[in-house]
């Protein structure tokens, strides 16, 4: 039967130019079809630039959005701002620890944000908060490190990164958010043993997680509120080290 | 019935005129002084599970079937093996740092034991790829011993 067909078109060659508008327009779908993805990821490299700080050419500790008036002379803000720390080395020549502990501290609260969405076994606000984390270490401000510090940070940065995202696609699957919240969890901890956290944090342990082989966690407080099992069993687990 | 008959040609031409959009195959003869049997001890018994289980989709080696010369399917086939080697490729797993080796070797612990890999649409069509319980005991004790000595060398 579907042969019949397939000749029987084939004879009626007049109606070719109309065919061939069909044709073109399958094939215009299938292409137009590939071609989505490409142009989704160019609208979010375009909101991320008009996120962008700008400061002024007189005035570099005056920033604001693009098109905004310097509050001290009044001169549009033209100069693009790579990040926050930028900033702070133009102000005041301040030493490097310092520098990296305002960056290491955002990256650290982010890590604490997601934290306490597990203690109260919310997925979907742990997915947000993870790509807010991802975001943290984006726009983490390097330039001032040693190649050394470099080499430990981006070690640490390239998994850590790789758990947040897992944990961000992966709302609804609290177990599976738990399991990359362990491996990220020791590499903020060596994270903030090398280039330290900018605020006390306690390392919490609960012997349970991990078939009894246990897992640790940051803490901004001194009580015990448990990530790995939420609600279930809030207050398990023990202080072991107080960071400085 | 005229408006069909169009349709169905325009599939057709279609049907053929897509066999040439052929992607590039995921083969490579080549064993990288990066690959897993290079970075670490792997026993003859643990790597043909691994070959026959994993490689197709976390290689640089995919055993394509018969069916991946015909179009749509190998572009299917193609973005699976792009992904699967982007999370995860065992014939570069010495490029990754020892701390994320680690973190590897344990995800790849716990997806097996949740039963999540090998995963179900590709068993569908590749039976013997699914682990056995014995196969499973095999590679998880290996993988764990060799995440433990990783975990003293840091």
């Amino acid at each position: 039967m579907k042969y019949k067909i397939f000749t029987n078109t084939i004879k009626t060659t007049k109606a070719m130019s109309k065919k061939s508008i069909v044709i073109i327009l399958a094939i215009v779908i299938a292409f137009t079809a590939c071609n989505t993805k490409q142009s989704e990821e160019t609208e979010t490299t375009s909101t991320e630039q008009s996120n962008q700080l700008y400061a002024c050419p007189m005035h570099p500790e005056v920033t604001g959005k693009k098109g905004d008036k310097c509050s001290k002379c009044g001169m549009e803000l033209t100069e693009l701002v790579k990040s926050e720390t930028v900033v702070q080395s133009t102000t005041e020549p301040a030493t490097i620890e310092s520098t990296t502990k305002v960056s290491i501290k955002e990256i650290v609260g982010a890590y604490l944000q997601l934290k306490n969405t597990l203690t109260k076994d919310n997925s979907k606000d742990a997915a947000t908060t993870a790509k807010a984390f991802i975001a943290a270490f984006k726009n983490f401000d390097k330039s001032a490190f040693t190649s050394e510090q470099k080499k430990t940070f981006d070690d640490i940065e390239s998994d850590a990164k790789e758990h947040a995202e897992h944990i961000g696609a992966n709302a609804g699957k609290i177990e599976h958010q738990r399991e990359h919240f362990d491996m990220l969890s020791k590499d903020i901890y060596d994270l903030v043993k090398a280039f330290g956290a900018g605020q006390t944090l306690y390392k919490d342990f609960c012997p349970m997680y991990n078939d009894g082989k246990g897992a640790t966690w940051l803490s901004e407080t001194k009580e015990i509120k448990n990530p790995y099992y939420g609600k279930s069993m809030l207050t398990c687990g023990s202080m072991k080290e107080e960071l400085k | 019935m005229k408006y069909l008959k169009k349709i169905l040609l325009a599939f057709i031409i279609l049907f053929i005129g897509i066999q040439f959009i052929i992607p590039v195959r995921n083969e490579s003869e080549q064993v990288l002084s990066i690959d897993i049997s290079k970075t670490f001890n792997v026993p003859d018994s643990v790597l043909s599970v691994l070959k026959i289980s994993c490689y197709d989709c976390h290689s640089n080696n995919t055993n394509y079937p018969w069916y991946s010369n015909i179009q749509p399917v190998a572009w299917l086939l193609d973005s699976d093996v792009k992904n699967g080697k982007d999370k995860l490729n065992f014939s570069e797993f010495g490029s990754y740092t020892k701390r994320r080796q680690q973190s590897k070797l344990r995800s790849i612990i716990s997806q097996i034991q949740d039963n999540k890999m090998p995963i179900s649409n590709y068993t569908i069509m590749h039976k013997n790829a699914v682990l056995t319980t014995r196969n499973k005991t095999l590679i998880t004790s290996w993988l764990n011993k060799t995440r433990e000595s990783l975990s003293i060398l840091n």
